[in-house]
């Protein structure tokens, strides 16, 4: 589903976030992207939502080449890829529920029929009962979820995940991994950057290794115990 | 609409629990109205937050267009007022000093009979020159000239026909030929300059008037500028979350139609102020002239150009804004 080919990314002023990274990802795949901070892990999420483009190399998504992907259609490849981020970006002035509602109503949905989806997604993270609550008063843990709904509501086929648990204690994060295999149970392909080792190797699942830029595992020469 | 993957509701990408909700392209065509309607009554309601912020915007524009809309009812008004002077125009004929009563009286009956001519009035020199004397104040000194030197003078009204500025002068240039004249004057001549004058103000007046135009879009564009900066956050997790910067830049396109709609608005009020309170000066001065003189306000469809432009400058202002500032906000 998402593959990398010989992708480099400099950014202007000189500095090298990612060289040469191959991997393939398969369709409703799950995996780790680890590597210690600067490794280039936000720098190759970013390469997959458009937000960077590459310096050489090709990223395809389900064989679509992202290079030909012209900027004002990138719009509509993130509506593909359900983006979750360390410091969740949601929108504090807003309910809950409008968060959450964002993608469908920029997608056209009506109000009636994203009310069903957004409750449905609010569901699925246990937070039905906080859709009129304002994001302050949540709790960060309540608020990644929050971040999580909004991802999946439009039932992407492609998750993404920056740091998911970078704020939260083993117990909440672990919670917080467990929706994520959820997701990937009903064919979602998740790829989720942490540094949280201890996180991992609970964890069965392909775990591919940055560092300073070079893959330096892909997680596929010795499967993971 | 999926890019990267066709028939994503079939795929084996989605999450069971919700059904999945199709959109059908005449759904979509609906709903991108209703959803302009939403936006529309959205960026309403974000104006009537910060009500004195807007309200300073929209008076900024309303004001300004209020000067021009104000010179330009002056303007029209006077050109109503030259139009209604003109017709009754008047020719001053100044006779040869060498003619002798007869031929003067003869002239006179010719010019009375000519069809281009409605009436004729002799002022004979000797009654000129005691006139003069009665209301120059040179009083006794004028009795120590030798001779008058004062010509015979003809007032003609010309005819009907006649009256136009133009007809009038083609008129006073056909009696200059004549032998018994020495020189004609046609009273529209000052009129012509006071039109002259007043197309030197309205042109400036125009120019004037382009100029606030310009701030206003600028001014517009620059509020809206600081509009999408503080609301910076919120347009980069659209973005993030697939947007488009044409659902980013609606909200903003919307305030500045709303902008113009209310500015114009102010700009009627601020304009029937500023006529009433001419009005007065107005009525004094016709008193003065003993004339019959109403000042025309905006007609229906003046008033609506006016909210049209106040409407256009609007959304050129926001228009400019978003243009460069929506698709500079990208998420980092």
């Amino acid at each position: 589903m998402i593959k990398f080919e010989q992708v480099s990314k400099t950014y202007p002023g000189g500095f090298q976030a990612l060289s040469h990274v191959d991997f393939h990802l398969q369709k409703g795949e799950m995996a780790f992207l680890t590597g210690h901070s600067g490794a280039g892990k936000s720098t190759l999420l970013k390469l997959i939502s458009i937000m960077e483009r590459p310096t050489a190399g090709r990223v395809l998504i389900n064989d679509h080449d992202l290079s030909k992907i012209p900027r004002r259609q990138v719009p509509f490849v993130r509506r593909d890829i359900g983006m979750i981020f360390q410091d969740h970006r949601l929108l504090m002035d807003k309910t809950v529920f409008d968060n959450v509602a964002l993608p469908l109503l920029i997608e056209g949905y009506s109000i009636q029929e994203a009310r069903k989806r957004v409750h449905a997604a609010l569901d699925k993270v246990g937070l039905a009962d906080k859709v009129r609550h304002y994001p302050m008063m949540l709790s960060g843990g309540e608020q990644q979820r929050v971040g999580i709904a909004r991802a999946v509501v439009n039932k992407p086929p492609l998750l993404l995940a920056d740091e998911p648990t970078g704020n939260l204690d083993p117990k909440l994060s672990m919670d917080i991994i467990r929706l994520f295999e959820a997701f990937n149970q009903v064919g979602v392909a998740v790829l989720i950057a942490t540094h949280d080792l201890g996180l991992i190797a609970r964890m069965r699942y392909r775990t591919l290794t940055l560092r300073e830029g070079k893959m330096i595992d892909d997680g596929l020469q010795e499967p993971s115990a | 609409m999926s890019l990267l993957f066709r028939n994503r509701s079939t795929s084996k990408g989605n999450p069971q629990g919700a059904r999945k909700v199709k959109i059908s392209g005449f759904r979509r065509f609906v709903m991108f109205f209703v959803h302009n309607a939403q936006q529309a009554v959205g960026s309403l309601g974000e104006l009537a937050r910060y009500p004195f912020a807007s309200m300073m915007t929209m008076a900024v524009l309303g004001l300004s267009l209020t000067l021009p809309a104000t010179l330009y009812v002056v303007v029209k008004n006077t050109q109503t007022v030259g139009a209604q002077w003109q017709e009754a125009s008047e020719l001053t004929l100044f006779l040869q000093k060498g003619l002798n009563e007869r031929e003067v009286e003869t002239f006179t009956r010719r010019v009375g009979l000519d069809k281009e001519v409605a009436s004729v009035k002799l002022i004979p020199k000797a009654e000129a020159l005691e006139e003069f004397k009665e209301y120059s104040g040179f009083g006794e000194a004028l009795d120590y000239l030798n001779n008058n030197p004062l010509p015979d003078v003809l007032l003609v009204t010309p005819a009907e026909s006649m009256r136009s500025a133009a007809a009038a002068q083609s008129l006073l240039q056909r009696f200059e030929r004549e032998r018994e004249v020495d020189f004609g004057k046609l009273d529209v001549q000052w009129l012509n300059r006071l039109q002259s004058l007043l197309d030197l103000v309205r042109d400036s007046f125009g120019a004037l008037a382009f100029l606030l135009c310009v701030s206003v879009v600028l001014i517009v564009g620059n509020t809206i500028r600081l509009n999408i900066l503080s609301k910076r956050d919120e347009i980069v997790v659209m973005k993030l979350v697939g947007a488009t910067d044409g659902y980013i830049q609606r909200p903003f396109l919307y305030t500045g139609l709303w902008y113009g709609i209310v500015g114009g608005v102010i700009a009627w009020l601020a304009t029937f102020i500023l006529l009433w309170w001419i009005d007065g000066a107005v009525m004094r001065i016709t008193e003065l002239y003993e004339g019959q003189f109403e000042l025309a306000g905006l007609t229906g469809i003046e008033m609506l150009i006016l909210w049209a432009v106040a409407i256009a400058l609007g959304l050129i202002g926001s228009y400019l804004a978003v243009r460069k500032h929506v698709s500079a906000i990208e998420p980092r």
